[in-house]
């Protein structure tokens, strides 16, 4: 009796479902693969990013498509106390997802939950720290922990946040995944049941699309959440198609059966620009590829040894040949699409010749020999630092630098590289936060120590000093003009010769309407729909 | 029958000690640890580095760690995975029944055609139909697996979109909660209007890809066994009665023929997991093949060990049934002779 009560039950859900498919708008997202969970704080890969941030919001956000970044869940701040203390304003009415996993909400969102995602991640001795392993890397990455003094809610719907120096990038990270707002309330309500490691697992938020169900390694599905504080989605229901195989997803996105895909092949992207049912949209990559010179060996310690480096490599080549269309020449650390942007750099010429003589003002006599490593992983900001390598390696040749190229495993070669150890070295950047002081402490004096991050060792005072100044300040106009000036600066010594940034393909169905590609690679559906 | 049970039970002791000990050392000898590889360009501290190395035991020395990893896989638990926090086992039998769901499907397509393919081979020793079927099993066998895939996808379903692309089930027409966690079953029991046939529309071209190795093997297997008993005595005794020759070939010849078939199926499970690593990927299908492979990525050392241990018991398995089939069938085996 039980099993024909049940089964009418699932055909009569089937049945609504069904009715309800016909009118439903139905989005689906080609994603190259799986979550780790549905935590972003606890991740470090967008494809997990991307599969959490429909159900979430952060108390700062980034302006769909660009780097800026505007209020979320909190409505306004103010900054104080000569930017070292932020109090931040929350937004009222804002409601968590009910239903999902059994959980109803008994309140709207509001201080609690800002001080459950800062202390999950920063108390060891929170409840929730070592609940599913407990790794917030990029909490860590991102300096958080040596940045704050303390998170404290003064009333339900202000929370103070004090910091150890003055960080005006820091809004820019609230902005980021990791700073997911979670409800605290849904946090007890599983403790209470005994099933905390849910929490990361079935995720409950504040977000545009409310978690219907994942089917491991399958799919994704989500729907329009309808009490959303920024006003319902466009599309009804959001299903992920986990597609692992770039070829395999293109080929569902031209049968229809998704309508958005993840990460093309540079080699389809012809055929893509030629189908009529196709839009590939592109658009500059937030992040640089760049060759590093570590000053502190012998003769790379000399400025002009470093310039005629970089003049003796042929970029445009190396563009034409290694990014097949997919590469902008790079002539400062960041990317064009950033504000702070220095566009009257002039870039190095490729003049053999003139590098020759640089070599000669040096006083160094050629042939000399150098160390060129380079990477032994694809990354978004080179698809093939070998091949660069072997462009380089026979430029150098004709000013009589022999180049010798070498490479380790990824995490050695990474290790080896930030402690030094290079002479030249092939590497790069994403950013993480769209702020430039997310590329430019990339150059900065604490990173020139071992297993720092600056893998030139290049410390130059002005440069540090500019760059400390403009954490300070909150005014745009006031810090591009101190990046802009740190732009020439690094220029100017060549520190390293920056290559490329990667261009961002992302082809979508015609159907599909408002798709705005993000800088940051994140894949946004709240503000798209369908035709 | 049961010391010959127990003899065989017993064998499976020191395989699977050795299979311990070949995945524990094979995913270590790979270079970058669970650890290190989630770092991007940021790198990592290192005493955070330490700190996480030290939670994971990858501090310890290999034997120790070693020697933990078979104290824990005596107490029936496979662990739980770095990157998902979840169990390894409950992550492996959630994706299990998609594979073994491709995997029968394919091997069921590989018998169907197989087995006839290789009887009228023999039977048409020499002539084009042999030549044809054992021409086309040769290429069926040596074909890399992601081309044909691949190759599969670009004309049947993309340029005569015949068949769906990838998947299990179309997202947006269909959607149940898994029960069994086989999609044709959970697709029937759903009550979902076209359900079943979405679903077995969906398995064709990933069976028919998984499928065509063992299918090459097998029709190869039957034609030469075949050729065998078509030349005994009784074959021909058959014929002289004045059998008719369905009879001959299908119910004298083709019974005793299947034995060293029968064999080879038991074999073909370990090239039927293996290959579902491949076809599991191409075809976005949610098995343990694909899992295994991200688990390879991040360096996941426990589900890797476990899921590899779980896919091994399995195939063990398998080859002792079949070793006891054998040993039921044959009396000359069983005693040991």
């Amino acid at each position: 009796m039980k099993s024909i009560v049940q089964t009418s039950v699932a055909a009569l859900f089937a049945a609504t479902l069904l009715v309800g498919a016909a009118e439903a708008k139905t989005l689906v997202y080609c994603s190259e693969g799986s979550p780790e969970n549905f935590t972003p704080a606890m991740n470090t890969t967008g494809t997990s990013f991307d599969a959490a941030r429909p159900v979430f919001d952060q108390l700062t956000e980034f302006v769909r498509g660009t780097t800026k970044v505007q209020p979320g869940l909190a409505e306004s701040w103010d900054v104080t106390d000569g930017g070292k203390t932020i109090t931040f304003h929350l937004r009222k009415g804002v409601k968590f997802h009910s239903g999902v996993n059994g959980f109803k909400p008994t309140r709207d969102f509001n201080a609690d939950d800002v001080l459950f995602t800062f202390n999950r991640q920063w108390k060891d001795d929170h409840p929730y720290h070592k609940i599913s392993g407990g790794k917030f890397d990029y909490f860590s990455d991102m300096d958080m922990p040596d940045s704050l003094v303390s998170v404290e809610k003064t009333d339900d719907y202000t929370v103070v946040m004090k910091l150890k120096a003055p960080n005006a990038p820091i809004l820019a990270n609230l902005a980021m995944d990791f700073m997911t707002v979670q409800s605290a309330e849904y946090a007890d309500y599983l403790m209470k049941i005994g099933k905390p490691e849910q929490f990361d697992q079935i995720p409950v938020g504040t977000g545009p699309f409310q978690f219907v169900a994942y089917q491991k390694d399958a799919v994704i599905r989500y729907k329009a959440f309808d009490a959303y504080w920024g006003g319902r989605a466009k599309i009804d229901d959001l299903v992920y198609a986990i597609t692992p195989d770039p070829t395999v997803r293109l080929a569902k996105l031209k049968r229809n059966e998704c309508q958005v895909m993840a990460y093309p092949r540079p080699a389809d992207l012809a055929e893509i620009k030629k189908d009529p049912n196709l839009n590939l949209m592109s658009q500059p990559g937030l992040n640089i590829a760049y060759w590093a010179f570590n000053v502190m060996k012998p003769p790379l310690d000399k400025k002009e040894v470093r310039q005629a480096l970089i003049m003796a490599v042929d970029k445009s080549a190396i563009i034409k040949e290694v990014y097949e269309g997919a590469g902008t020449p790079a002539k400062n650390l960041i990317p064009p699409i950033m504000w702070g942007y220095n566009d009257k750099v002039a870039d190095y010429v490729y003049d053999p010749a003139k590098a020759k003589e640089l070599l000669d003002k040096a006083g160094v006599k050629t042939p000399i020999d150098i160390d060129l490593w380079w990477m032994p992983v694809q990354r978004p900001y080179n698809p093939n630092a070998k091949r660069i390598g072997e462009l380089m390696q026979s430029d150098l040749a004709k000013i009589g630098v022999n180049a010798t190229l070498k490479s380790f495993e990824w995490g050695e070669y990474r290790k080896r590289l930030q402690n030094g150890e290079h002479m030249t070295g092939l590497f790069g950047w994403t950013g993480d936060n769209g702020d430039p002081d997310n590329f430019f402490f990339l150059l900065g004096c604490t990173g020139d120590k071992p297993a720092g991050n600056n893998i030139s060792k290049w410390c130059n005072a002005k440069f540090n000093d500019d760059m400390a100044k403009a954490r300070e300040l909150t005014d745009i106009a006031e810090r591009t003009k101190l990046y802009e000036e740190m732009q020439q600066i690094a220029h100017d010594d060549a520190p390293q010769m920056t290559i490329a940034h990667s261009v961002v393909f992302e082809p979508v169905r015609k159907e599909v309407v408002d798709w705005k590609i993000s800088p940051l690679g994140q894949h946004v559906f709240y503000g798209v729909d369908l035709k | 029958m049961l010391k010959y049970l127990l003899r065989r039970l017993a064998l499976t002791i020191p395989t699977f000690l050795a299979l311990t000990l070949v995945t524990f050392v094979a995913i270590r000898l790979v270079p970058g640890d669970p650890v290190e590889v989630r770092q991007g360009e940021h790198g990592i501290d290192p005493i955070r580095l330490a700190k996480l190395r030290h939670e994971l035991g990858l501090d310890q020395s290999i034997l120790h760690q070693y020697w933990d990893y078979l104290v824990q896989l005596a107490h029936g638990d496979f662990g739980t995975s770095i990157r998902t926090q979840t169990s390894v086992a409950s992550e492996f039998f959630t994706l299990f029944p998609a594979t073994l769901e491709l995997a029968l499907c394919a091997m069921l397509l590989a018998v169907i055609v197989g087995v006839p393919a290789g009887v009228f081979a023999a039977v048409k020793r020499g002539g084009p139909i042999d030549h044809g079927v054992m021409g086309i099993s040769v290429i069926g066998y040596s074909m890399p697996i992601f081309w044909w895939g691949l190759l599969l996808i670009m004309l049947v379903s993309e340029r005569w979109e015949l068949t769906p692309i990838s998947g299990r089930i179309d997202p947006i027409k269909y959607y149940f909660d898994p029960v069994t966690g086989f999609m044709l079953i959970d697709a029937w029991l759903s009550g979902q209007e076209g359900a079943v046939w979405d679903a077995a529309h969906h398995l064709i071209l990933p069976a028919i890809v998984l499928g065509t190795i063992p299918l090459a093997v097998i029709a190869r297997i039957t034609r030469s066994s075949m050729l065998e008993v078509l030349s005994e005595d009784y074959v021909r005794t058959a014929r002289a009665k004045g059998l008719s020759p369905f009879r001959v070939i299908g119910l004298h010849a083709l019974r005793n023929a299947l034995i060293p078939v029968v064999t080879s199926i038991g074999l073909q499970v370990g090239t039927l997991l293996a290959g579902a690593v491949l076809t599991e990927t191409i075809f976005s299908w949610p098995g343990v093949g694909k899992w295994l492979i991200e688990s390879i990525n991040q360096r996941d050392y426990p589900a890797l060990q476990g899921g590899i241990m779980l896919i091994s018991c399995l195939v063990i398995m398998v080859n002792l049934f079949v070793d006891v089939l054998y040993g039921a069938i044959n009396p000359r085996l069983r005693h040991g002779r």
